[in-house]
């Protein structure tokens, strides 16, 4: 598929009959047919200024643990590994430890290909709940240090005063990469852009920000707009998620395809894109687009923005922004909030 | 009734000025949305004769509350004492066409029993396309302006609890708001505050504020113990606002409200700044203001004209699934 628009449409709209989405159904119905995964490689990309590369695309870990078998996480990795995959994302919250114990068990005997990722999940406690959970993560993860070690959700209003208040969570950041635990840090959230921005402005080291990025968000209190010029502005690595909105939302409603939702996201001036697989199925669409990828070009960028501009400007297909949905368990137990099943959205 | 409560008869309430006006409405205004949880219609019915004597000439409403019991219950109240109150009703386009504004503003006059609004608003801007989708061509702006024009409505306004920016939004539309309705309490005050936010350029405008969700909307800071009923209620009815609607759903609701409205002093900025200090830690990731962070509060005719999921287990959503009437469609997306 080349860079004519033509054809580009034409590309989309085959895929957009059989679209995948990691947890929907309709990866069950694909199967057999995997696509054609070109031989090559995911490209690399520099990680800000650390001096390390990373594969352009990155494994989602929370899927994993949603993948129907250990057996499946493992074949999943494995056969990321294969193709140029080595950013490999996860927490320690993923399924009470699920995700995390699986990427070990797959990257047992590979730890050396991989970047391996996990966050932290203080959501306002101190730095010895988060050196626990680091002590938790390793051991999960078989491993003796982390690549990178985020702090998670940073996703409510107070939660930078709280990561930086004397003995919070950044002190941790610092101690863990001092002690050679961990080679780099950094925080996520899929809220605010101005929550964002207030982590920021400690000007603390940080070496990476995660925040969502997609075709919708590019209009809708755009993290794009407003935080990622700032990251790269800083030399801060940024990586993107929720390119398809979470859970396929915008290729259920239309919005997009997988693969223009894709492309877009990696097309954006990241270091990677990290995309949930629970399913070999979706892992050979993400393939698919990832292996040998070529950005899209600014044109091909604003028609995606446009095509979405309608759908992206209440937020209904961006629902971590706008409802709870996407705030986890043990950050609701921490800031008082009510619980999943009590506030859904 | 009064021979149990008979302090609520000869109760007097403070009248205040509704914007730029000459109206006058009562600094304590009926929350409608409450009047839905009466165990019936008798005892919806005797709880706004004693409102009404209680001296509160303030009553909300909306179309969209519980498919229209409310609305019904509080017109039933009203019979025979309609032009001793101020009545004010909601209006639930979400976004969709000024004509379907118009055919919800018949049917609340029907359920109300009378021919005319004091205070008609556009209900629940919660959306950051809101503000455009109501000033369009064929929106609900040109309803407000029909209404009124057609002497069914005498003032216009529009309500909701999400979000500064899109009441600001929606004042920068330029629409002759006589009214504008939001979230004012102790809570407020520290988090994406409509007091900081909005207040100050309402009263600058001359446009009537009407405080709501004095309690935070669900009361769960007054069971923590964060703050008592009184302090909640003296807090968002000593902001300069024209009333404070708080939600009514019992004789025992009414009676504590009465009696703290009739001996209402307004703190003093002192005892105003001590209370938003001391709520402050506990404001400032909205625990208790969950209208701002979640659909909890967003009704389904809102969620479903903007193409959001319905949580099923919401007692509006199930209202709404075994009714008849149901107008739960999409705005138009080739109008906006």
């Amino acid at each position: 598929m080349g860079c004519d628009r033509r054809n580009f449409m034409k590309g989309v709209a085959i895929l957009g009959a059989t679209p995948l989405i990691s947890g929907g159904s309709m990866a069950q119905q694909q199967s057999g047919q995997s696509p054609q995964i070109p031989s090559g490689e995911v490209p690399k990309k520099p990680l800000g200024r650390t001096g390390v590369q990373v594969s352009a695309m990155g494994l989602g870990g929370y899927h994993l643990g949603s993948a129907e078998t250990d057996q499946t996480a493992n074949e999943i990795v494995a056969k990321a590994l294969d193709h140029g995959v080595t950013f490999f994302d996860n927490a320690w919250e993923y399924h009470d430890g699920l995700s995390e114990e699986r990427l070990g068990k797959a990257l047992k005997g590979k730890r050396q290909q991989a970047f391996v990722m996990t966050k932290v999940c203080t959501h306002g406690r101190d730095k010895k709940v988060a050196m626990r959970m680091l002590e938790e993560s390793l051991r999960r993860l078989q491993t003796d240090h982390l690549d990178l070690w985020q702090i998670h959700e940073v996703v409510y209003d107070n939660d930078p005063d709280l990561i930086f208040a004397p003995n919070g969570a950044a002190e941790a950041l610092m101690d863990a990469k001092q002690q050679g635990k961990v080679r780099f840090i950094g925080y996520t959230g899929h809220k605010d852009p101005e929550i964002h921005l207030k982590m920021l402005s400690h000007n603390f080291p940080f070496d990476t920000v995660q925040m969502p990025l997609n075709c919708c968000d590019a209009t809708f209190r755009s993290f794009e707009t407003h935080v990622l010029p700032e990251a790269n502005r800083r030399g801060i690595a940024a990586l993107g998620m929720k390119s398809l909105g979470g859970s396929g939302e915008l290729v259920k409603h239309g919005a997009v395809t997988p693969e223009q939702g894709l492309r877009y996201a990696m097309s954006l001036p990241v270091a990677t894109t990290i995309s949930g697989v629970d399913s070999m199925e979706v892992l050979n669409q993400n393939l698919g687009v990832a292996v040998n990828f070529k950005p899209l070009e600014e044109a091909e960028m604003q028609a995606l923005r446009d095509q979405c501009r309608f759908l992206a400007s209440d937020g209904r297909l961006e629902l971590f922004k706008m409802t709870t949905k996407y705030d986890g368990k043990v950050g609701r137990e921490q800031h008082h909030f009510p619980t999943v099943q009590e506030l859904p959205l | 009734m009064g021979d149990e409560m008979p302090q609520t008869s000869t109760g007097t309430i403070p009248l205040r000025k509704f914007g730029r006006s000459d109206a006058k409405i009562s600094a304590l205004g009926f929350g409608g949305h409450h009047l839905g949880d009466a165990p019936d219609e008798k005892t919806a019915v005797e709880i706004i004769h004693q409102a009404v004597d209680g001296g509160i000439t303030f009553y909300d409403n909306c179309w969209e509350y519980r498919r229209g019991k409310t609305e019904v219950w509080m017109g039933a109240g009203l019979k025979g004492r309609r032009d001793k109150v101020f009545l004010m009703t909601k209006t639930c386009p979400h976004g969709r066409d000024g004509s379907l504004a118009l055919q919800m503003l018949e049917e609340s006059l029907r359920r109300l029993q009378t021919d005319h609004l004091d205070l008609w608003q556009v209900h629940g801007m919660a959306f950051d396309n809101d503000a455009e989708l109501f000033i369009r061509p064929g929106g609900a702006a040109e309803a407000l302006e029909k209404a009124k024009k057609d002497g069914k409505v005498r003032f216009v306004g529009f309500t909701g609890h999400q979000n500064p920016k899109v009441h600001l939004a929606m004042l920068n539309t330029g629409f002759p708001f006589d009214s504008v309705q939001m979230p004012l309490n102790a809570f407020d005050a520290n988090f994406r505050s409509f007091e900081q936010q909005v207040l100050p350029e309402l009263n600058k405008r001359g446009i009537a504020a009407l405080g709501m969700k004095p309690l935070s909307g669900h009361g769960d800071a007054i069971k923590h113990g964060v703050i008592t009923v009184e302090e909640s209620l003296r807090y968002a009815m000593s902001l300069p606002v024209a009333t404070t609607i708080t939600g009514i759903d019992s004789l025992e609701v009414l009676h504590q409200n009465l009696e703290i409205a009739q001996n209402f002093t307004p703190f003093s900025e002192a005892e105003m700044s001590a209370l938003r200090e001391r709520c402050k830690p506990d404001a400032a990731d909205g625990r208790y203001e969950l209208y701002k962070l979640s659909l909890k509060f967003d009704n389904p005719e809102s969620r479903l004209a903007h193409g959001f999921p319905l949580d099923t287990q919401q007692s509006e959503v199930k209202d709404m699934l075994g009714a008849q009437m149901n107008t739960g469609h999409p705005f138009p997306e080739k109008q906006f």
